[in-house]
């Protein structure tokens, strides 16, 4: 049983963790990508674009935001956002962004 | 950039008054680029209906005497081969790009060189050829488009350029020389009629066959000059190669690679990359003939190639063939691989 637990999740705890995002639609499946990533969380599409390359999907929960996979794309399809454990993610919502964007700009507040 | 922007670019540079074109992947990259930069040079760009529109689009712009470019990839190209064949029989100068990818029919849009023969055997009906220009780089890609440009307006003859949907999308660091557009004498062009010169008729049409034939004999004339003037290739390693790779375009790209890894290993092997394919150069290959043990044609088709290198070496030395088809590329072990068996077979024989 502990065994499948530790299968579902899969993906050891990382500190940092990272988050890409991919025009599909400028993305021709060079595939350089898929070789940069150290994490293999880079694959090819099953699926086509618009101009009929398959393209990159990514699995966030594998990626460590190394931004090795932005460096080597040569049409820049790839934007790597990453979030660090020691900033708390911004939460924000209708009801507390007057709150929240205060925090932002004077945190001593 | 993208060879296919380098291309296009350097169509502005050189001049390219009026392009039409129809998108298909891989090549959708010039009609962007040339719709979102030519304007701004007051040049015109068209997105005409169907490749068959564009090319007779580009017949009428060079009817008109200007500088006429069209592109597509390979099916867009058999769409515009009857248009062809009445350029060539107008003596019109224009330049089109093929960026091929693997056939037949829709096939993938992957890059192929299916169109090999298609390309240089004339492809659409009646006696003609064109010449065919065949880069390996985005630099090439650029700098043949000069290249076609001048030589289309040289010798009033269709230029097609042979590139692939690999090459077309590679990204690659490329310098635009610069460039002087050489005078050229279009007293022919239908400009409208002055009192002072005849009138000037475009056309591919002769209905007496005596005329006819005269007009055939006209343009063999100038395919001999072609032939005898515009040969060009690239040569690397041949000094002292005893086998040859022949390759054009993308997959002698690959074959410089692979030539690398035959030379550590020992084999002393030489590349002959042929840049025009036609005129093709028969007369390099039949000397090389007499030097090496045995050449190999790497293409990505069936082999189409590998006949026009048997053809110039004429049953001298075996001629062997290695391709992928499909938009499949071969890797450069593969090649090393293939050329070490052949080796050992012609040696055991």
């Amino acid at each position: 049983m502990e065994d499948n637990t530790n299968k579902t999740a899969a993906v050891k705890e990382r500190k940092v963790k990272g988050r890409v995002e991919i025009d599909i639609q400028k993305c021709k499946g060079c595939e350089l990508c898929t070789t940069a990533c150290k994490e293999h969380a880079l694959a090819l599409s099953e699926t086509i674009n618009i101009k009929g390359y398959r393209y990159i999907i990514a699995n966030n929960d594998a990626c460590t935001g190394c931004v090795n996979c932005a460096l080597v794309c040569p049409d820049a399809v790839i934007t790597v956002y990453r979030t660090h454990p020691k900033k708390k993610p911004v939460d924000i919502t209708p009801e507390n962004i007057r709150e929240q964007l205060q925090t932002m700009i004077s945190p001593s507040k | 950039m993208k060879g296919n922007e380098a291309m296009a670019e350097a169509a502005i540079l050189a001049g390219c008054d009026a392009y039409f074109g129809y998108p298909i992947t891989p090549q959708s990259e010039v009609l962007e680029y040339l719709a979102r930069e030519m304007p701004k040079h007051n040049r015109i760009v068209m997105q005409a209906e169907s490749e068959v529109a564009s090319i007779n689009m580009v017949y009428g712009a060079a009817g008109a005497g200007f500088r006429a470019m069209t592109s597509s990839s390979s099916p867009g190209i058999s769409l515009m081969q009857e248009g062809i064949s009445y350029i060539a029989g107008a003596e019109l100068p224009c330049l089109i790009v093929n960026v091929n990818r693997a056939g037949p029919g829709l096939g993938t849009i992957q890059p192929g060189q299916g169109d090999y023969f298609q390309s240089v055997k004339g492809g659409g009906h009646g006696d003609y050829k064109m010449i065919v220009l065949a880069p390996a780089s985005v630099q090439e890609m650029a700098d043949f488009v000069y290249l076609g440009f001048d030589l289309a307006d040289k010798y009033r003859n269709p230029v097609l350029m042979l590139s692939d949907g690999a090459i077309g999308q590679m990204m690659e660091k490329v310098q635009f020389k610069p460039y002087t557009r050489p005078a050229v004498d279009k007293s022919w062009a239908t400009t409208g009629k002055p009192k002072t010169r005849n009138r000037n008729y475009i056309t591919s049409l002769f209905i007496q066959p005596e005329r006819m034939e005269q007009h055939n004999l006209k343009l063999e004339e100038k395919f001999k000059k072609i032939r005898e003037n515009e040969v060009r290739f690239e040569e690397i390693n041949t000094a002292d190669a005893e086998y040859l790779f022949v390759a054009y375009g993308l997959s002698a790209r690959i074959c410089q690679k692979a030539m690398d890894i035959a030379r550590e290993k020992g084999i002393k092997i030489g590349l002959l990359r042929p840049i025009t394919l036609y005129p093709y150069p028969y007369k390099r290959l039949e000397e090389l003939a007499a030097q090496v043990k045995m050449m190999l044609s790497v293409e990505l088709n069936s082999g189409q190639m590998v006949e026009d290198v048997r053809l110039a070496v004429n049953g001298k030395v075996p001629v062997e063939f290695y391709g992928r088809m499909g938009g499949m590329m071969p890797t450069p072990e593969e090649i090393v691989h293939h050329l070490e068996t052949l080796i050992q077979y012609h040696h055991a024989n």
